[in-house]
């Protein structure tokens, strides 16, 4: 194509750069950003304390710690226990499932179901996280309305099971989106395809299975996308609801980097696990962008 | 091959009813064309005989047996989709084997009817590819294969061929007549274009408005439509209609010029119709109507001249050959009255 760019303006590189400045600001800041975590996890630096003026460089010694210190490993095994139940089984089959069942119908029963997963979704985290911390404690609701009257001894949920919990609050909270992703998704498969695996015999079920599923797979892999890199990297809920504990049941990624970078000082060893998160979401993503790929 | 047959079939939406009671029987390895305009309940019509729209009221029944209540699938029924409605995630072969591998069909046997309909249809050599990579004529062949492959009793057609340009569309018209001679299956064909009803239809429905109002073989329905609404639909130039005035010899036409005609209801004539084809070039002396030439339209084999009436009408008239007429010129035209159609005050043909 022809360039068809103002020839006053191409002539004026001055005022091009102008008009550039506030995105070279943007793109600057976030690599600045990238760069300083880069260059940081390489250092001993401390957020208070002499080392947070007179640091060093320790080489590739924070990196080594990942791996042979407690902590990161068992962190990142929990995140992929949370991510795999909370996400990927969680909200991406309840979403779908929902989607799928509530598809065409117009009923008020649609409504009322929309208005409740979208509520979770639209709530504060912070505000979530005091609902189900209540509502899952000893003298909470479901001991008070369920656990009591049945003459059992009531149970510390948000003690006792802790990630179990903070997996189904997750799900509860992020279920909105895939729905609204597998609605549209669903919507988009042409209602006469449809109707010609019903007339080739197509039980409800192989309607959904082995034309509607297939057809929308790209959506699938775009939905794994999203919620994959938001729970991996997810903080507000869990650590409002638990702080990681109790011990470090719940100290996903996320919140052992807050822990060892803003509660220890140790800012070096928290930009190190800030990397190590950026490389196990990339590969991630690479992953599920090859799913995307439509086949041959 | 099976016989299907309509008995006061409605379809209702809430209280807006759609299909208004519709009878018909439709003989084995018959080809009936439903046609009609936009919005006549052709396509839902069709889409109750496929299962694929609950019937409010009546009884379809497929070769003897009411299928009210029976699935698509048991129903014995293929059916053709405007979109074509090809699985995008399968190859030819794939779309094509999937109605059969549903029903458990021996691998064998499925290889087999796939590739038989592949050669009747010629798509052989696209088995292996995917829709998408498919022109919209040789989706339209796979989406047939599928339903050939299923062997069903009766074929049905929703719209097929208005997603295809014009000249693919006349090319698939006579193959879908080749194929129904092939497979000696009934076939239902729903189209609002006319050329298609006139040319593939061993009968033709015209449906307005939810009812049906004539039934009957092409030439039947172009020489005997029993009302102005037919008559306006069926051939491929607009009948003329003209307004006229009874007289115990004949009808006064709005030149003042009388039409002498024999008829028995002739008291009740309200409207004149008569087709473009059927109308003549006369003399000065010798005219019935006379007008303006307001445009031509020459085809080469013949022409379409409209001609603008005293009165405000616009007559049509088809022209064989290339007749030297100029615009703006006075043209006088010939009522045969052999080829009149008169009919009364509701638009009901007189006969």
């Amino acid at each position: 194509m022809k360039n068809q760019a103002n020839p006053w303006l191409t002539s004026n590189l001055w005022v091009l750069g102008l008009g550039m400045l506030p995105a070279i600001l943007l793109i600057g800041l976030l690599l600045y950003f990238t760069a300083w975590a880069f260059a940081f996890s390489f250092t001993d630096l401390a957020l208070v304390g002499r080392k947070s003026v007179e640091w060093s460089w320790v080489g590739l010694e924070n990196f080594e710690r990942l791996f042979t210190r407690r902590g990161f490993l068992e962190s990142l095994w929990t995140t992929v226990i949370f991510v795999f139940f909370s996400a990927i089984v969680g909200q991406s089959v309840l979403g779908f499932l929902l989607a799928a069942a509530l598809r065409g119908s117009r009923s008020t029963l649609r409504s009322v179901v929309e208005v409740c997963i979208m509520l979770g979704w639209l709530l504060p985290d912070i505000v979530a996280a005091f609902l189900w911390s209540a509502t899952t404690a000893q003298t909470g609701l479901i001991n008070q309305l369920i656990i009591t009257p049945l003459g059992l001894p009531p149970v510390n949920f948000i003690n006792d099971y802790a990630l179990p919990v903070v997996t189904i609050a997750n799900i509860w909270k992020g279920t909105a989106w895939s729905y609204l992703l597998f609605t549209a998704a669903l919507d988009s498969v042409s209602r006469e395809v449809v109707e010609a695996a019903k007339v080739d015999g197509a039980t409800p079920l192989q309607r959904i299975w082995l034309v509607q599923l297939p057809i929308i797979r790209p959506h699938i892999a775009t939905n794994m996308l999203f919620i994959t890199i938001w729970t991996f990297t997810y903080f507000p809920l869990i650590f409002a609801m638990t702080g990681g504990g109790p011990g470090r049941q719940t100290e996903t990624l996320a919140v052992f980097l807050y822990n060892q970078s803003f509660s220890r000082g140790n800012l070096g060893f928290g930009s190190a696990i800030s990397v190590a998160m950026l490389l196990i979401v990339g590969v991630l993503s690479l992953f599920y962008l090859r799913l995307l790929r439509e086949p041959k | 091959m099976s016989d299907v047959s309509l008995r006061g079939v409605r379809k209702s939406y809430g209280a807006l009813e759609v299909v208004h009671g519709v009878d018909l029987d439709i003989r084995s390895g018959e080809f009936v064309v439903f046609v009609g305009p936009s919005g006549c309940g052709k396509s839902t019509l069709l889409r109750m005989i496929a299962g694929l729209e609950p019937i409010s009221g009546g009884e379809v029944s497929i070769g003897g047996r009411v299928v009210n209540d029976v699935p698509s699938p048991q129903r014995g029924i293929a059916m053709v989709f405007q979109s074509y409605a090809l699985y995008p995630h399968m190859s030819v072969y794939e779309n094509m084997a999937f109605g059969l591998k549903l029903a458990k069909t021996p691998k064998a046997e499925v290889d087999q009817r796939v590739r038989e309909a592949a050669r009747i249809l010629q798509i052989e050599p696209y088995l292996d590819r995917m829709p998408k990579a498919l022109s919209g004529g040789q989706r339209q062949r796979v989406a047939i294969g599928r339903a050939i492959v299923r062997d069903p009793k009766v074929f049905l057609f929703d719209e097929p061929l208005s997603n295809l340009d014009a000249a693919l569309r006349a090319q698939t018209r006579v193959e879908i007549a080749k194929l129904h001679d092939t497979l000696d299956a009934t076939m239902i064909y729903v189209t609002h274009d006319q050329v298609e009803a006139m040319t593939l239809a061993d009968r033709i429905v015209v449906l307005n408005s939810g009812r049906i109002e004539q039934v009957g073989t092409p030439l039947e329905l172009y020489r005997e439509p029993v009302n102005t609404f037919v008559a306006g639909f069926i051939a491929s130039q607009r009948m003329n209609f003209i307004d006229v005035t009874p007289t115990p010899d004949g009808v006064m036409l709005p030149g003042k010029i009388l039409l002498p005609i024999q008829h028995a209801g002739l008291a009740s004539a309200r409207t004149l119709g008569v087709r473009p084809e059927h109308l003549e070039l006369a003399s000065d002396g010798a005219a019935d109507l006379s007008g303006t030439l307001a445009v031509i339209e020459q085809f080469g084999e013949y022409a379409l001249a409209y001609v603008e009436m005293p009165s405000g009408e616009t007559i049509t008239l088809k022209l064989d050959g290339a007749p030297e007429l100029h615009l703006h010129e006075t043209i006088h035209i010939k009522v045969p009255p052999e080829a009149i159609h008169l009919f009364d005050e509701a638009g009901r043909a007189l006969r």
